[in-house]
């Protein structure tokens, strides 16, 4: 009885431990305990922190059953709860040395905190790409870009609503730019490359001429062709190209009227502008980019566009 | 002469307009002019010469240390760009010196940024 009550005594410390679900179990097996050594308290609680140890796995699993059965025959006062209560922090000292740390909660708590950092570093960026996204979308009369009407690099009659269904990176720069443009250029053409090779043929490269008297529709192909094959040239008359510069609130220089031959640069503000699929301005991309940082920002604006705006029968053509 | 539009009569040069613009702004055209410009350049920074356009004691100093990379840098380049990277010249190293500055004084460069409303 003794031995066995031992190894209950050991279980008792064992449970003392857990959680406050097992508090009515662990408080039966004390009295149980208690009751049965009250004559000798201080041999036996030697004893009990000796075999402790090795019947708590025992005890573990057997107090449960044991308890029961022990309590039905004992059931008296004990006053030599104090004492016990000191033995069992030691114990219960000695057995979470480590805290309550170990090697699975370690790495659970490691995973938990880095699926929670990836999830809401994304989550901001997604929001913040939202938040400029819908700032900037006109509600009625768009802030920046606008119906126009211009002359493709072929010659042909382009409007505004050709760019409707895709995005658009729309350029406006002009074909005898001493530095600036050509390096712009080579980014766009880079741009467009790696948005295609993310999201496919989603984006319309357009260069828009701000200075339409030496640049014609042939003078732009022949031009443009060098960079990308794939951008857009658009001129026209003077008024056409004013107007649309307006919409597009970009500010140039060239004079109204020139003679044939006559050199001037043109000054110009040189920002991509980043046009959504219903024509709504989405962002302007400025020189501080790079090719690989433009293209990012692009391929996560149209990432956005294809998942919560659900407007995937815009990109059948 | 040294940087008159019409300073060069020969053609081994781009084809330019009466003005003095390119005929056709390639990209060959555009390297033609670049490396020209460099080794103008090249040439002021041997002599010591940061203006070369807006003063005229550095029109004069360019034109006597470096008269001859002027001419090919005219030559090969639309006139229009020529005092543009001349200007431009100046403008960057005036850029340079204020970062520095302002680095030296412990102040931070940050770049504009598009203003954020609510």
């Amino acid at each position: 009885m003794s031995s066995a009550c031992n190894c209950l005594a050991g279980g008792t410390k064992t449970l003392r431990v857990a959680p406050a679900l097992r508090v009515p179990v662990q408080t039966s097996a004390h009295r149980a305990f208690a009751s049965s050594h009250s004559p000798k308290p201080a041999t036996s609680l030697r004893t009990v922190a000796r075999n402790g140890t090795q019947c708590a796995s025992k005890a573990n699993s057997n107090a449960a059953r044991r308890i029961n059965g022990v309590q039905e025959q004992m059931r008296s006062f004990s006053s030599s709860t104090s004492r016990q209560k000191l033995k069992t922090i030691e114990q219960v000292r000695a057995r979470n040395k480590g805290g309550p740390f170990n090697v699975a909660a370690a790495l659970l708590f490691l995973a938990t905190a880095g699926g929670l950092y990836i999830y809401f570093t994304q989550e901001k960026e997604r929001m913040a790409r939202k938040r400029i996204a819908e700032q900037t979308k006109g509600v009625g009369k768009p802030k920046v870009g606008g119906p126009f009407e211009l002359v493709d690099h072929n010659g042909h009659k382009f409007t505004s609503d050709d760019l409707l269904g895709k995005y658009t990176l729309v350029y406006f720069g002009f074909t005898h730019c001493p530095d600036i443009c050509p390096d712009e250029l080579d980014k766009m053409a880079l741009m467009y490359d790696k948005v295609v090779a993310q999201c496919g043929d989603c984006l319309v490269p357009i260069m828009i001429t701000c200075d339409p008297a030496r640049d014609t529709p042939a003078v732009l192909k022949e031009y443009l062709v060098e960079f990308h094959p794939r951008i857009i040239g658009l001129t026209g008359d003077y008024e056409a190209i004013k107007d649309t510069c307006k919409a597009y609130r970009v500010y140039f220089s060239t004079p109204s009227h020139v003679k044939p031959g006559q050199d001037y640069l043109v000054d110009h503000s040189i920002y991509f502008y980043l046009m959504d699929p219903e024509g709504d301005f989405v962002e302007a991309i400025g020189r501080n980019f790079t090719a690989d940082q433009a293209a990012k920002v692009i391929s996560d604006h149209v990432k956005d566009w294809e998942g919560p705006l659900k407007k995937k029968d815009r990109w059948a053509d | 002469m040294g940087w008159s539009p019409f300073g060069s009569s020969d053609d081994s040069g781009p084809r330019k307009t009466s003005g003095g613009a390119f005929e056709k702004p390639s990209r060959t055209n555009r390297a033609k002019c670049y490396e020209a410009r460099d080794a103008f350049f090249e040439c002021l920074d041997r002599n010591n010469i940061l203006d070369s356009i807006n003063s005229k004691a550095g029109r004069a100093a360019t034109a006597s240390a470096c008269g001859k990379a002027d001419q090919e840098f005219e030559k090969n380049c639309a006139h229009s760009w020529v005092e543009y990277f001349k200007k431009q010249r100046v403008v960057n190293y005036q850029k340079e010196q204020t970062i520095k500055k302002i680095e030296a004084e412990g102040g931070e460069i940050i770049a504009p940024q598009l203003p954020l409303k609510k």
